[in-house]
């Protein structure tokens, strides 16, 4: 349709088309076409109105002005025009002229102002307006006036505007280096009692909630502590740097208790992965492996027809159809079923009736559930506290326990001076942290190549190998 | 079915937690920021009970965090500073790259830096609250002074730690808090009682340790800021509770005594004075300065207790102050390959004076020659020249007194001689247990009994008292076998057990 459009547009526009209306036709003026547009409203005073007329008329009247100084109908006729009379005789000027000439050829650019010069000329002819500021005389009788009366207003207290704004403006403090002095963690920083101090209630609190500026409460959850464990663990008496036997083998126990299990870890694993060594691939089973089927064996063919009789009539007997059951069939397996309902009921009545005299029995069996019911209770709940103390799983990475400081019995120091310390406390805070589950665990970011790296060989190795 | 169905996981604990990287990016930081921020507020991770609800029925491992802490993070004024700490490096870098020197002076004049008062305000409302989370302030700020000033973490920290530990151990000294000391192979753990919180610490040695690399140093240097700013503020406060000055300013008396010529051979004019307080050595300024008085405890007659309890009260009282000076009128002298830090520490916690060589550090108030010297503190096989009227003993005698509460015989510590095994006063045995020969002296020391003495009584005893005295003996001593006999039954069966469960499942 819009292609329609175009090409009658186009049509239409050509030049010698007659429409269906004929412009010779009076009645198909382009005038009745025109749109009635209010022209009372003020949006439309400029734009329906047609002022090119008078806009031409007041650039030329502005042109006139400005290249003659004047409307050149109000000019007189001398300046417009001048009689021609002839030329006037030449030999006077000659004479003066080839000095001036001369000069004037030698430095003849020179003296001519430079046409930059002249474009930047103003060139109108019409005059600047009169600055009237300059024209103005102080009169200092009214000048005394206009002081006394400001002196009297600033008395009252009443200022202008101006002088307002410039009091009100804050002067400018210039603290160098502030923002040294403020760092949380300047050696000479400056402590003050922080608990002491009643917090100063500027403004009411319905305002502060309005404007944002409330300190928002700190939620109760977050004052418990993540975990029951203190935050100092002291070391086993074993750990001293000068131990008592006991203790420092009880010590000795435990870090060898560690490693036992880190070897049955192993040996675990290892068992889990060994295989027999007939198992074992070598050249030979290779090669028949590869070579199955492919070479022909007499001896094969009676072997093979028996199993495969076998296999087939176990796929009949799986396929077998039941047949029909008989009326007399369907009867006697009713009458049994009856029968074994009444059995069962029968059963059900004798055993109720002698559950009375088994009472002893029974109760004996309800205590031990109970008993047994009240150790599982027991043992969940301690499960439960010793869960507590466990460090929680909170990221990627699982809690690895730290190894234990222990020192053995052959570099245990004798005195204060030869003791050679075990063990880095930076460490043993970093675990702490992530065993109270302050922190989750991390460990050291490892270098991943996003961009494999690719083997060139110097051209040099290239020429010897 | 009509009505509004009920979605999977939009109630209950899965709109609870958040991830941490929806965490991070509501909060528009990056991940170091937001760790640092965490640290800071005192946000942790929890781990929900059901982590199949919570997160949308997969179980891979994540991090989570209550939405409503992250909610109460968005309130926090210091994540606009680290905005602006994040724009303020990204400008820096630019500087220095086109190489506009004047800008980086500007920028680095105008670093955004914050404060963390209203975080310490806010997480430890009450003093006490503050005082019972100082065991780990006093760790990593201990541990931070330690460092080597390289420039690996900001050398401030490490001054303001070093300042923070001084300030704290005079105080220790003048409030004579110390109780508990222990010398293990990691670091000394001290335990102190202040204001009735028990506070215990660990100090490293101060020889050099190689520092592991396993370690985020971020998360520990953002931990210690958090501690400093603590620390600073209990130490502010104790100081007050004593009428000390703060910052500490050492007494008159004692700054006219340590006034020397070869001031400038310690240290830098700057911190000669600090490196004098680290010293440890002379007392502090006091605010009213007043004479110590003994504070005698007022008599409340309460209408549910009677006199023994009272009595018994008072008495423990008495015990307490008189642990409190064990070293009360004696001069010791250190040696220089002897910790002089720790024991200096030590010993001016119970009232003894103490001094060392002035070629080791700066404030030793008396020297070696000094004839009023009661202890020299020795490490060596032996000494050149040893002065009459003075023992010559081990380190280990300061402190196993100080675990004893009372002046243990010098005869076991002197040069040479094999020490006793330093015990761990952090262990407290129960009724049945292993209680080494060593502890059962001093505590027969402390009852006071001697016990050659009470060899010499026993042999001397009629044979009548003898007979009875077996009897009672020999009835203490079976429970003890009892007690052994059972457990090592018990072990056995176990043992056993243990076996037979080996061959069921082979």
């Amino acid at each position: 349709m819009a292609a329609r459009r175009r090409l009658k547009r186009v049509a239409a526009s050509q030049p010698g088309f007659l429409g269906f209306k004929s412009p010779s036709d009076p009645t198909a003026s382009v005038g009745s076409r025109r749109k009635r547009v209010n022209k009372n409203k003020k949006k439309n005073w400029s734009k329906y109105s047609d002022v090119n007329d008078v806009d031409e008329f007041l650039e030329d009247i502005r042109h006139q002005e400005r290249t003659t100084g004047g409307l050149l109908s109000e000019k007189a006729d001398d300046s417009l025009y001048f009689l021609d009379l002839g030329q006037p005789e030449k030999p006077q000027p000659q004479a003066e002229t080839p000095q001036a000439d001369e000069g004037r050829k030698r430095k003849g650019k020179a003296s001519r102002p430079l046409r930059i010069d002249l474009i930047l000329k103003p060139d109108s002819l019409v005059p600047p307006p009169k600055d009237i500021l300059a024209y103005q005389q102080p009169n200092a009788k009214k000048l005394r006036r206009i002081a006394q009366k400001a002196e009297q207003l600033a008395a009252k207290g009443v200022v202008p505007r101006k002088q307002k704004l410039l009091l009100n403006r804050r002067p400018v403090d210039r603290t160098v280096k502030k923002a040294v002095a403020e760092a949380n963690n300047n050696p000479d920083r400056d402590y003050y009692d922080i608990w002491g101090q009643e917090p100063k209630v500027l403004a009411d609190p319905w305002y502060l909630q309005q404007t944002g500026k409330k300190l928002v409460k700190r939620p109760e959850k977050l004052n418990e502590k993540p975990s029951v464990l203190p935050a100092v663990e002291v070391i086993a008496p074993g750990g001293s740097y000068n131990p008592d036997f006991f203790s420092h083998q009880a010590l000795l126990q435990e870090a060898h208790q560690v490693e036992v299990q880190k070897k049955k870890q192993e040996d675990k694993l290892e068992r889990q992965l060994a295989i027999n060594k007939q198992d074992r691939a070598t050249e030979e089973t290779n090669l028949r492996e590869e070579v199955e089927g492919l070479v022909e064996e007499e001896e094969n063919d009676d072997e093979e027809l028996t199993p495969s009789k076998e296999d087939d009539e176990a796929a009949l007997a799986a396929i077998a159809v039941t047949q029909k059951k008989t009326e007399k069939q369907i009867k006697k397996e009713k009458a049994e079923k009856l029968k074994e309902q009444q059995r069962l009921t029968s059963r059900r009545q004798t055993e109720q009736q002698q559950q009375l005299f088994q009472l002893r029995s029974i109760k004996a069996s309800i205590r031990q559930q109970e008993e047994k019911t009240k150790s599982k209770q027991m043992r969940r709940r301690v499960k439960q506290e010793a869960q507590k103390a466990q460090p929680r799983r909170l990221g990627k990475l699982k809690f690895q326990a730290p190894d234990l400081d222990v020192q053995l019995s052959d570099e245990l120091a004798g005195s204060l001076r030869q003791l050679k310390p075990e063990g880095s406390i930076l460490k043993d805070r970093f675990k702490s942290f992530q065993k109270r589950n302050l922190i989750e665990p991390r460990e050291r970011a490892k270098f991943k190549r996003k961009l494999k790296v690719k083997y060139v060989e110097k051209r040099a190795f290239k020429e010897i190998t | 079915m009509g009505g509004l169905q009920k979605k999977k996981y939009e109630r209950g604990s899965a709109t609870n937690y958040i991830t941490r990287n929806r965490a991070r990016k509501k909060l528009m930081l990056s991940l170091p920021d937001f760790r640092r921020l965490c640290i800071l507020k005192g946000i942790y991770p929890h781990e929900p009970k059901h982590k199949k609800k919570v997160n949308k029925g997969s179980t891979a491992p994540r991090t989570f965090y209550l939405l409503k802490d992250i909610r109460f993070l968005l309130h926090e004024p210091i994540v606009s500073k680290f905005r602006e700490y994040k724009i303020f490096v990204r400008k820096l870098r630019r500087a220095y790259g086109k190489t506009e020197w004047s800008a980086v002076e500007r920028l680095k004049e105008n670093k955004p830096a914050y404060k963390l008062d209203h975080i310490v305000k806010e997480r430890y409302p009450t003093f006490i609250d503050a005082l019972r989370d100082i065991d780990d302030a006093l760790c990593m700020c201990f541990l931070f002074s330690t460092f080597a000033r390289t420039g690996k973490c900001h050398v401030q920290t490490i001054q303001l730690c070093r300042r923070l530990t001084v300030e704290w151990m005079n105080y220790v000294i003048v409030s004579r808090s110390l109780r508990k000391v222990f010398l293990s192979i990691k670091g000394i753990y001290y335990q102190a009682e202040v204001m009735g919180q028990l506070i215990t610490w660990l100090v490293p040695y101060q020889f050099s340790h190689d520092h592991p690399t396993d370690v985020d140093y971020r998360v520990m240097a953002t931990f210690t800021e958090l501690y400093t700013t603590l620390l600073g503020f209990v130490n502010f406060r104790l100081y007050q509770s004593l009428n000390l000055v703060y910052p500490p300013k050492l007494d008159s008396k004692a700054e006219s005594e340590l006034k020397e010529d070869d001031d400038e051979d310690y240290a830098m004019n700057s911190e000669s004075y600090t490196e004098k307080l680290s010293a440890l050595s002379s007392s502090l300024a006091r605010v009213v300065s007043s004479e110590e008085e003994d504070a005698k405890l007022d008599e409340f007659p309460d209408e549910g207790e009677d006199m023994e309890k009272m009595e018994a009260r008072e008495k423990e009282q008495k015990l307490l102050e008189t642990q409190k000076k064990i070293f009360e009128g004696l001069k010791f002298f250190i040696n220089r390959e002897v910790p002089r830090e720790s024991l200096a520490f030590v010993i001016r916690c119970f009232g003894g004076q103490v001094s060392w060589d002035k070629s080791v550090c700066i404030g030793s108030t008396y020297d070696v020659t000094d004839e009023t010297i009661t202890h020299q503190i020795v490490d060596r096989p032996n000494v050149d020249k040893q002065y009459m009227n003075r023992y010559y003993i081990q380190p280990q005698w300061v402190y196993d007194c100080v675990n004893a509460k009372m002046g243990l015989p010098v005869e076991d510590y002197f040069l040479g001689v094999t020490l006793p095994p330093h015990l761990s006063p952090f262990v407290e045995e129960k009724e049945g247990d292993y209680v080494p020969p060593e502890k059962l002296k001093i505590m027969a020391l402390q009852r006071g009994e001697k016990p050659e003495e009470k060899r010499l009584a026993i042999m001397m005893m009629k044979k009548k008292e003898k007979y009875l005295y077996d009897k009672i003996m020999f009835g203490k001593k079976r429970k003890v076998r009892e007690g052994n006999k059972l457990a090592a039954k018990r072990k056995a069966h176990d043992d056993a057990e243990k076996a037979k469960k080996k061959k069921a499942r082979k």
